[in-house]
């Protein structure tokens, strides 16, 4: 394909991709409100991982959502079955005919 | 650019199910193909690098716009391809929410985001190179187009999800994660453009990582 069609779509496609950037500069408040929420983020998580690795005393800390919401039992519910299905997934590439295990 | 960063439970229960499922069944379908089809050696090792890069700049808020980070998927994409690339999309956004960048619970629905785009990104630069575009705008838009793709499924899955607590109705919501979507798009340039001076850069020096080894057009100017 001739060079100034490559270039042209290219271009077309920045300009596109630019002018709905701007837009979504403007809509979202000039995006200090998610850039905020993303540097908390970035800020917390290097706060909250400066601890020890293993920290038995911590126990298992189940978000805040989810127990003041009372979805422990379904939270638990989903976690058993995604290790049921893990573990049958396990088994059955052990025993199909080429398995690993 | 595209990765939702609402904190834990911000998803409805059967929202986080959803795309946990959807996620995993991606995981599930790439790991049954690598499998079956195998991988060369090469590609393991580019997989590792791109795996490496894209954590360290995922890591790195930038100041422009009020605050952005890169993913580097698209580069991730077209070097290692869409099976490992989408791997490699689990694996950064795993240790990623190990460090409180994204939660936990949405690891499904980030890594369908961020999977996507290197998928995209992948099978666009492949479908612009077979029409014989030069490597530097066919990586550089392929990569805006894989972004691009990830910023609007990013917007799907938060508007379809909804927001627990959230005071806006749902089509105040739209027009939020739109913006942000938005957003998304006009950082897709930026990144777009570092993916085709990366990957023009490997195309000159060493065009068999890129399979791009038959072409002549790249190889001319610099050598390793």
């Amino acid at each position: 394909m001739e060079r100034w069609k490559q270039y042209g779509a290219l271009g077309a496609l920045f300009a596109v991709a630019l002018a709905a950037g701007l837009w979504g500069f403007r809509a979202t408040g000039g995006a200090l409100p998610w850039a905020k929420r993303s540097a908390r983020a970035l800020q917390r998580g290097g706060s909250e991982g400066g601890g020890s690795l293993v920290d038995l005393g911590r126990g298992i800390v189940v978000a805040g959502p989810i127990r003041k919401g009372g979805l422990v039992v379904e939270f638990l519910g989903l976690v058993v079955l995604l290790l049921v299905v893990g573990v049958a997934l396990y088994v059955y590439a052990g025993r199909r005919p080429g398995g690993a295990a | 650019m595209a990765h939702i960063h609402l904190g834990e439970g911000s998803f409805p229960l059967w929202a986080l199910a959803l795309w946990t499922l959807v996620g995993a069944g991606l995981i599930g379908v790439v790991t049954y193909r690598i499998r079956k089809g195998g991988i060369e050696t090469q590609q393991i090792a580019l997989a590792g690098i791109g795996a490496a890069a894209s954590f360290a700049v995922f890591q790195l808020n930038l100041p422009v716009w009020g605050g952005i980070h890169m993913n580097l998927t698209g580069l991730v994409g077209i070097l290692a391809g869409p099976a490992l690339g989408a791997l490699i999309a689990l694996v950064v956004n795993v240790f990623s929410a190990a460090l409180g960048h994204g939660a936990v619970g949405l690891l499904g629905a980030n890594t369908l985001v961020n999977a996507s785009e290197a998928v995209v990104a992948y099978y666009a630069f492949r479908t612009l190179v077979r029409m014989d575009w030069d490597t530097f705008p066919a990586s550089a838009g392929a990569a805006t187009v894989g972004l691009s793709t990830g910023a609007v499924l990013m917007g799907v899955i938060i508007v379809v999800s909804g927001v627990n607590g959230s005071a806006l109705p749902r089509a105040d919501l739209t027009v939020a994660v739109a913006g942000l979507v938005g957003l998304n798009l006009g950082v897709a340039v930026v990144e777009g453009l570092l993916t085709g001076f990366v990957v023009q850069f490997l195309a000159s020096v060493r065009p068999d990582l890129l399979a791009l080894a038959d072409r002549g057009d790249d190889a001319a100017g610099v050598t390793a």
